[in-house]
């Protein structure tokens, strides 16, 4: 075993920077234009592509004619799938070592169906977009519909149409779990509640859309791709078998992405098929993804249908969870986490906080004809909690017992603690946050206002969601969130330049969670610089040493790990060639303000400047022993990281519109230490505003015949600034005993949880009417039929 | 419909951008935003729907905020036309850039250019603004990485700034 869990790096006893609201940056180059994204690369003699994609859900082939679009002048070349198949190998994708998962073999470009509306048929490359687009519409595909496989549940059934001929009964995963004895529970229990919640299908949609360019140099046999990702070093390994070209030869550029949100953390077909273009054509070529292909086509995330059942007693103490999860997936495995990325952490966030040795779960993943399913933010977190939350709230109705205090009762104890899925909780604040969450919302308070405005016939309503999480993914908490064979690590290069200037080189990518500020704040403290003399760059492979990117919730805490290890090596190299120059003992040299001070010393002093120097170029002047390079390149890989929180949502429900109105969001969120509240502070209020979008504006929706209902933003709905609320934020710190700094990851908890709580709050200010909330986006039409039904079943005389 | 020959039609547009007047070519259908992106090189302005709705490519025509997705380059000969590029003194951030640097008002920094174009309009318009009219004017304005709150406390800021209040 390597050092992993071994804490190796230290920050200086008092940090100047770790802690401070410092403000960012990288601001500057995204604040007045100057900001690189992948659209802005422009290389002479590149070409545009565009791909011609297809309209219906599920149709084969019969015949495809491009020459008429091969003959528009300004068209370089119309390529179908088969034409691809030559150059470039297909992905498999599968869970490694993995039981119950059959992988799936699949090429850049399909060429026998089309499995969805958005499965690409062809591309061409052309002078410009316009003219690769007028190419699209000029190449003739004769189709033949196929039957639709549209219902996940019946797409599982047998006789059911085959999106995959070779996937017999469309399923790419049957996974059981089963901890403890849960049918005796169930048997033994005072109550069994359960539920169905059907969560909506939702999309990342980062606000730029998946970019690349591709340069492929055919006197070296090298390739430079530009694009718009999350884990730059992943995308070239994992075309390396694709493209057939030697990872040295390959490189990726990542400089500005314009969100990510984890979408951007799958490697696409498309990222393989620009590389072969450039090659096949012999010029650089671009491909900018429009907001249809991105709504149709790229990856859609969370629609879990989760089957929950509860066992408890008369008093609300649980006794078992048991699940079934339908993970909707759509006709393709996105490269490489797969659609189990949602159903799979689902389940293994099932016990969650609350204290339950009894847990048994079962995971479908059925293909369908639609958008394959893939990471975004708080993976399987947000469908599995919203359906246990919302259970808990309902069965703290039935009992008659708050449902914060029915939260209490079953929550686990501070202590580092082994849940009954496997995982390793390394302590927290579970109680105090949901306390401290009650205490900020006024909840007292909110009750007597709520029954104010019903007696006016107003309905408020509040909801709570308290959650542990996983972060800060290295090779333990991927295994335990399923990917049982994956080693997952970061590295980082520190070094101090000859000028006394420091350089950070790190694996992760920044596209918006501050991380060149962040690193740089780590850094500086590590070392006893300033933070302007720290250049933090990230998102190049032929510079950066190897990474798995930023997702996860975890580049400040594996990316500050790295840097404070790297970074602790040059400075102990640092504090020997002080040691030696001045004749005292490295361990009394102190940094601060980009010189070293001998402990008690005042005269005996030097610079960082200094310092370089004589490593660099001070010949006889260093320890004998000791290279000249003030370098140091480290990886890190910490063991499992479990920060915890608690999100409340108030709100108003207009009974005649069925419009929620959300008053105010509180987060309470204790991740360990904080390298900077207000980008912390940032990145919880984006996540709360995501949710908003979740629980009750955005829907990828399908007809019956898998037509998508929802191919522009006039129909996918952003939350703008007048749907997202006010938030509040408050934190706790404990530092983790687990990583570098004791920091804790963060990012994602916000979208995991606030759906749940919103869910909460309306069905809350609805309780008068008995109604039950089963599936998202909350959106007017759902309310007014929720309520509709319940006035139907009331008026009605029980009949079933 | 057949692809006609697009190169027959292509015409010379002459504008003023940041000031400077400027000159390219352009289709009857090219947008104003890939003409000031890849014609003129100002890729500040980005692009985010190509349909109106997600304001990444708000920029100033006549001291108008327009989506430059929606508008035709050859309807904007001889317009004024300000981009973000025009926005800084030199080095010297305009103090809505300063705002937005100082109140967290930008993540992934996509959104950004035309956000803050579009609250230079507003605070043109609107000097002093509430939280709700600050909310109602950006709200054709998307970004999905902020919630809103640092934009929304960087306006305020920014007015405070404008005034010389701060």
């Amino acid at each position: 075993m390597p050092d992993r869990p071994e804490i190796t790096g230290t920050l200086l006893q008092k940090p100047q920077y770790v802690g401070t609201r410092i403000l960012r940056t990288e601001d500057p180059r995204f604040l007045t234009g100057r900001a690189r994204y992948t659209d802005d690369v422009r290389l002479p003699g590149m070409l545009e592509a565009a791909f011609l994609r297809s309209p219906h859900a599920h149709a084969r082939i019969a015949s495809i004619d491009v020459s008429a679009a091969q003959a528009l002048p300004g068209v370089h070349g119309v390529f179908t799938g088969r034409d691809l198949a030559a150059v470039l190998a297909p992905f498999v994708s599968t869970v490694a070592g993995r039981g119950g998962v059959r992988p799936l073999t699949q090429h850049a470009i399909p060429f026998d169906k089309a499995r969805h509306v958005g499965d690409p048929v062809a591309v061409v490359v052309a002078d410009s977009r316009y003219l690769a687009e007028d190419a699209c519409d000029a190449i003739a595909v004769e189709w033949e519909a196929l039957p639709a496989v549209v219902d996940p549940e019946a797409a599982l059934a047998p006789g059911a149409p085959l999106v995959h001929d070779d996937v017999p009964d469309n399923n790419f995963a049957h996974i059981e779990f089963a901890s403890g004895d849960v049918e005796r529970r169930f048997a033994e229990a005072d109550r069994v509640f359960s539920k169905r919640f059907h969560h909506g299908r939702l999309s990342p949609a980062p606000l730029e859309t998946r970019a690349v360019v591709a340069d492929f140099d055919r006197s070296t046999g090298a390739v430079t791709i530009w694009t718009s990702s999350q884990t730059p070093h992943l995308v070239r390994s994992l075309l390396v078998p694709v493209l057939g070209i030697p990872e040295s030869r390959i490189r990726v550029i990542a400089d500005a992405v314009g969100g990510g949100f984890g979408l951007k953390c799958q490697v696409f077909k498309e990222e393989a098929v620009i590389p072969a273009l450039s090659k096949l054509v012999g010029r650089p070529v671009k491909w900018i993804e429009d907001r249809r292909e991105h709504l149709a086509a790229s990856v859609h995330a969370k629609e879990v249908i989760s089957y929950l059942d509860i066992a408890c007693t008369r008093e609300g103490r649980f006794l078992a969870f048991r699940a079934r999860y339908v993970g909707v997936n759509g006709a393709y495995q996105a490269h490489p986490w797969t659609a189990l990325v949602d159903p799979m952490t689902t389940a293994a966030a099932l016990p969650n906080l609350y204290d339950v040795r009894d847990v048994a779960y079962q995971i479908d993943c059925p293909y369908t004809n639609r958008c394959m399913t893939g990471a975004y933010r708080g993976v399987g977190r947000t469908p599995g909690t919203t359906a246990r939350e919302s259970l808990i709230d309902d069965i703290a109705r039935e009992l008659a017992i708050d449902p914060v205090e029915l939260r209490l009762r079953n929550c686990i104890g501070d202590a580092p603690s082994v849940s009954a899925t496997g995982a390793r909780y390394d302590g927290g604040t579970y109680r105090a946050c949901i306390e401290k969450a009650r205490a900020a919302c006024d909840y007292d308070g909110f009750r007597a206002r709520q029954a104010a405005a019903r007696a006016a016939g107003r309905h408020l309503g509040i909801g709570f969601s308290p959650y542990v999480e996983p972060t800060a993914w290295g090779s333990d908490m991927a295994k335990v969130q399923g990917y049982v064979a994956s080693e997952i690590f970061d590295a980082a290069q520190v070094t101090v330049e000859p000028d006394g200037s420091v350089s950070v080189s790190a694996g992760l990518h920044n596209h918006g969670q501050g991380l060149e500020t962040t690193l740089a704040q780590v850094a500086a403290d590590t070392l006893g610089v300033r933070i302007e003399d720290v250049r933090v760059s990230m998102g190049d492979t032929a510079v950066a040493p190897y990474g798995f990117g930023t997702h996860s919730s975890r580049a400040a805490v594996i990316g500050g790990g790295t840097v404070m290890r790297a970074g602790t090596e040059v400075r102990r190299k640092m504090a020997r060639i002080v040691g030696h120059l001045l004749e005292v003992s490295p361990e009394d040299v102190e940094f601060r303000d980009g010189a070293a001070q001998v402990r008690g010393v005042p005269g005996k002093r030097m610079t960082i400047a200094e310092i370089a120097a004589v490593a660099y170029f001070g010949g006889a002047r260093r320890p004998p022993d000791m290279e000249p390079a003030l370098t140091s390149t480290r990886s890190f890989d910490p063991h499992e990281v479990w920060p915890n929180g608690c999100v409340v949502a108030a709100v108003e429900v207009d009974v005649e519109t069925g419009g929620v109105r959300i008053e105010k969001l509180w987060s309470v969120e204790d991740c360990g230490v904080l390298i900077n509240p207000m980008i912390v502070e940032g990145q919880t209020a984006g996540a709360l505003a995501q949710a908003v979008g979740g629980a009750l504006l955005e829907e990828l929706a399908y007809d019956e015949n898998g037509q998508l209902l929802a191919g522009t933003l006039v129909d996918y709905l952003y939350p703008s600034s007048t749907e997202v609320p006010p938030m509040e934020f408050l934190h706790v710190e404990t530092p983790s005993p687990v990583t570098e700094g004791g920091m804790k990851g963060m990012g994602e908890g916000g979208l995991s949880v606030t759906g749940a709580a919103i869910v909460n709050a309306v069905a809350d200010a609805l309780a008068p009417f008995g109604i039950t909330i089963t599936r998202t986006p909350l959106s007017p039409t759902t309310i007014l039929a929720l309520l509709r039904e319940a006035r139907e079943r009331r008026a009605a005389p029980t009949a079933a | 419909m057949s692809a006609a020959q697009p190169s027959d039609a292509k015409r010379l547009v002459t504008l003023t951008v940041n000031g400077l007047e400027r000159s390219g070519v352009a289709e009857p259908r090219t947008l104003l935003v890939d003409f000031l992106r890849h014609e003129l090189g100002l890729t500040g302005t980005h692009v985010g729907c190509e349909h109106g709705v997600c304001g990444a490519c708000t920029v100033r025509m006549d001291g108008e905020p327009i989506r430059a997705c929606i508008v035709l380059a050859v309807q904007a000969q001889g317009a004024s036309i300000e981009t973000i590029e025009g926005l800084a003194d030199g080095e010297a951030l305009h103090p809505i850039q300063q705002a937005f640097r100082e109140a967290h008002g930008l993540q992934c920094g996509f959104c950004t250019p035309g956000m803050v174009l579009a609250v230079q309009s507003l605070l043109e318009e609107n000097a002093d603004p509430s939280e709700q009219e600050i909310r109602e004017y950006l709200s054709g304005n998307v970004c999905r990485c902020t919630g809103y709150v640092g934009i929304v406390a960087a306006v305020q800021r920014a007015a405070r700034k404008l005034a010389g209040a701060e």
